[in-house]
């Protein structure tokens, strides 16, 4: 504290501290330049095979804390492995601009980038694609994606991109709901962030589900943005507001029905209100369905290791040419990937790791799920 | 001289309190009223016994978190390690307690060392912020960033469940009809109002957040009570992070996601100035209840889940503005 002053009035302390920050600014500059030009020196390659040793492996996803994008992560690293190649896993947490920096600098290395991503949100995706483009990357993106925007349109180096159709995962949990419930009574719907495409998608299933079955009526639908507290607290009050009444509860994803369960249990009704979630088949939702004591009846996997491993292979198989994108149809490059709908029945499959021998022959033909060309 | 000083700064007598001030103290009060009584009169399931319940368990972690961030609201600072502490104290808490990942089983010492992961955090803030003179949101929105990493390591891929039956209680049972984790709520908000009433460190705090360079003339220890400050608001999230792992059953690094930006809203609305130096835990009371009230009352008016957002983005500006109208000439700074 007390030479805090002094420190202040020495001019050549000054001096160095401003020249210190003009080296630093210089070296910024510096690795910029350097960013943008290995970009541009490598993208007349576009489309062209590659030699493996060229090729470094990467898949971007949201983070490692929450069980979907782990297991993902795993599939990824399991393809790598049967290559005999390392990947790299890039986590943003969440956030656009992070994950499009993360990616525009493995982008920069020099190497031809295969990447497998799931871009944050469906606006994020054009840039990640341009971005990849730009620098003659391999890229497969899943999930989010402008409606009216085709791989074929930004060129070869976007390779593929695969949804997942959630009108078929949310009628088949509707569906599955309504049988536990007899098909009478009232439900509430938790819905995922309302301008999500798979929420959207999802509540439409539900929705046809319930025009269908006209002993069941929608009580109320609520978003929880796919977080199991905020589920908890919306079906709280859900539950306080429809006393009584509530016969099942369908939620968008696997956290919100857990957070709902939880909510039932603090008025006990766990286990008596029947629950699903219509998406991602997470292990304590399995185990969940497994034990049958909690009302979890279903819920739906698109199988996040498949995800990780074939979308990997898919972009992999376009950079060493076994997949030819140029000549490839508009139907394998913009397609739905297979869902499962999970319930009792068949939920022990569900709860084993894959091994790689079990992911082998989707790696070889990361086009076997391929159900349908993308609406 | 200090003890001096302070006594006038922070009590002052009753009667030298002028009129307006009082009716602008109790802007929130008056907002929460009112929001009450529109709610009744638009639905008749507002007002039960069983929505006050569910009011008073939702708003159970969200006053734990806010009674603490009071604190370092009161020196004009601001904690935003808040989800990032909760989530690492989630995964310690049940990854000490009985759980499915491992063969532990401390029981109510799990929480115990939950807090204390809080409280540790809070130092780690506090020495960063006095002794390096970092800004408080710099150090606290990158221990929060640390709070998170450790939580995703422990999580290992898939959260851990809580099998401590127990703990578990905490979460979901009541006692004599009040959910359990309501009365620890309302005994951390007591707590709070002592600290803050009685004891040195609360009065302290105030007379910093009103005037650093006089507090530090009057021969404050500046330096410590920031510290304190801190501290406390750690303890606080680590409770609140411990707390929602009994409620939800797991241990989760999304255990505190939103929650950030709640508390520091309901400490505001409830009139406590981000300046510093005006509020306290019984405005940060109201405040929580108003935020509570708003989410609870506008599902069960059936406003249109597309709009809630927006509507409780409307009331919160509308309730703040409320309160800083009469006060706008005593804020000294608006950033």
């Amino acid at each position: 504290m007390m030479s805090t002053p002094n420190r202040r009035v020495r001019p050549g302390r000054v001096w160095s501290r401003r020249a210190r920050l003009g080296v630093a600014c210089l070296g910024l500059v510096a690795l910029a330049a350097a960013g943008c030009s290995s970009a541009s020196e490598s993208s007349p390659n576009q489309g062209k095979p590659v030699n493996a040793k060229d090729l470094v492996l990467v898949q971007s996803i949201r983070s490692l804390s929450n069980p979907y994008h782990a297991e993902w992560a795993k599939g990824g690293e399991m393809f790598a492995a049967s290559v005999g190649m390392p990947v790299q896993t890039l986590t943003n947490e969440g956030d656009s601009q992070q994950q499009l920096n993360q990616i525009k600098s493995v982008l920069s290395s020099g190497k031809t980038v295969v990447l497998n991503a799931d871009p944050n949100t469906t606006s994020d995706t054009q840039a990640i694609v341009r971005a990849v483009q730009d620098a003659g990357g391999f890229v497969v993106t899943q999930w989010n994606k402008p409606g009216e925007l085709t791989p074929a349109q930004v060129g070869n180096s976007w390779v593929a991109h695969i949804g997942f159709d959630g009108n078929t995962g949310g009628y088949q949990t509707a569906k599955a709901l309504f049988a536990g419930m007899n098909n009478t009574g009232g439900i509430i719907a938790l819905q995922g962030i309302l301008d999500d495409v798979p929420a959207k998608e999802r509540f439409a299933g539900l929705q046809k589900a319930l025009s269908e079955t006209p002993g069941v009526q929608l009580l109320d639908q609520q978003t929880a943005h796919w977080t199991r507290n905020e589920a908890f607290q919306v079906t709280q009050t859900l539950l306080a507001k429809h006393a009584g009444q509530v016969k099942g509860v369908w939620a968008a994803n696997d956290d919100m029905a857990l957070g709902a369960i939880e909510a039932l249990r603090a008025v006990g009704l766990a286990g008596k209100v029947p629950i699903v979630g219509a998406s991602d088949a997470v292990p304590e939702a399995l185990q969940d369905i497994q034990a049958g004591n909690t009302g979890y009846l279903a819920t739906v996997s698109t199988d996040a290791y498949w995800q990780g491993g074939a979308g990997l292979a898919l972009a992999y198989q376009a950079a060493t040419g076994k997949f030819d994108v140029a000549t490839a149809p508009p139907a394998s490059r913009s397609f739905y990937g297979k869902e499962f709908l999970v319930t009792k029945a068949n939920v022990a499959d569900f709860l084993k790791t894959p091994t790689p021998t079990d992911l082998a022959p989707d790696f070889a033909n990361p086009q076997a799920r391929n159900v349908g060309p993308l609406q | 001289v200090s003890t001096a000083v302070t006594t006038r700064a922070t009590t002052g007598s009753p009667a030298a309190v002028p009129l307006g001030r009082r009716v602008l103290d109790a802007g929130p009060v008056l907002a929460l009223v009112l929001l009450v009584v529109v709610f009744s009169l638009v639905t008749s399931r507002f007002f039960t016994l069983a929505n006050a319940g569910s009011i008073a368990n939702q708003a159970a972690i969200l006053l734990v978190l806010a009674t603490g961030a009071t604190f370092v609201i009161l020196l004009g600072g601001v904690d935003l390690s808040i989800e990032g502490v909760m989530a690492t104290s989630s995964l310690v808490t049940v990854l000490l307690a009985a759980n499915d990942r491992n063969g532990n089983h401390l029981g109510y010492f799990a929480v115990l060392v939950g807090t204390a992961v809080g409280a540790l955090f809070g130092l780690v803030n506090g020495v960063l912020h006095t002794r390096m003179k970092i800004p408080s949101f710099m150090v606290t929105l990158g221990t929060g960033a640390i709070g998170i990493g450790i939580a995703t390591v422990l999580f290992g891929g898939q959260p851990p469940r809580l099998r401590d039956d127990g703990l578990r209680a905490w979460g979901t049972e009541r006692i004599a009809g009040m959910p359990r984790l309501v009365i620890i709520a309302v005994a951390v908000l007591l707590l709070g109002y002592l600290i803050q009433k009685f004891t040195r460190i609360g009065r302290y705090i105030l007379v910093i957040g009103g005037d650093e360079q006089i507090a530090r003339l009057a021969g404050v220890s500046v330096a410590r009570y920031k510290l304190y400050a801190f501290v406390l608001a750690g303890t606080a999230s680590g409770l609140a992070g411990a707390m929602a792992s009994t409620q939800l059953g797991v241990g989760d690094v999304q255990v505190g996601s939103g929650q950030m930006f709640a508390t520091i809203t309901a400490v505001v609305v409830g009139g406590t100035a981000l300046t510093g130096g005006r509020g306290g835990v019984p405005q940060t009371l109201v405040g929580v209840l108003l935020i509570s009230v708003l989410a609870n009352g506008l599902i069960l008016v059936g406003i249109d889940p597309s709009i809630q957002r927006s509507v409780q983005g409307v009331v919160i500006v509308a309730a703040i503005a409320a309160t800083a109208w009469t006060q706008r000439h005593r804020l000294r700074v608006i950033k």
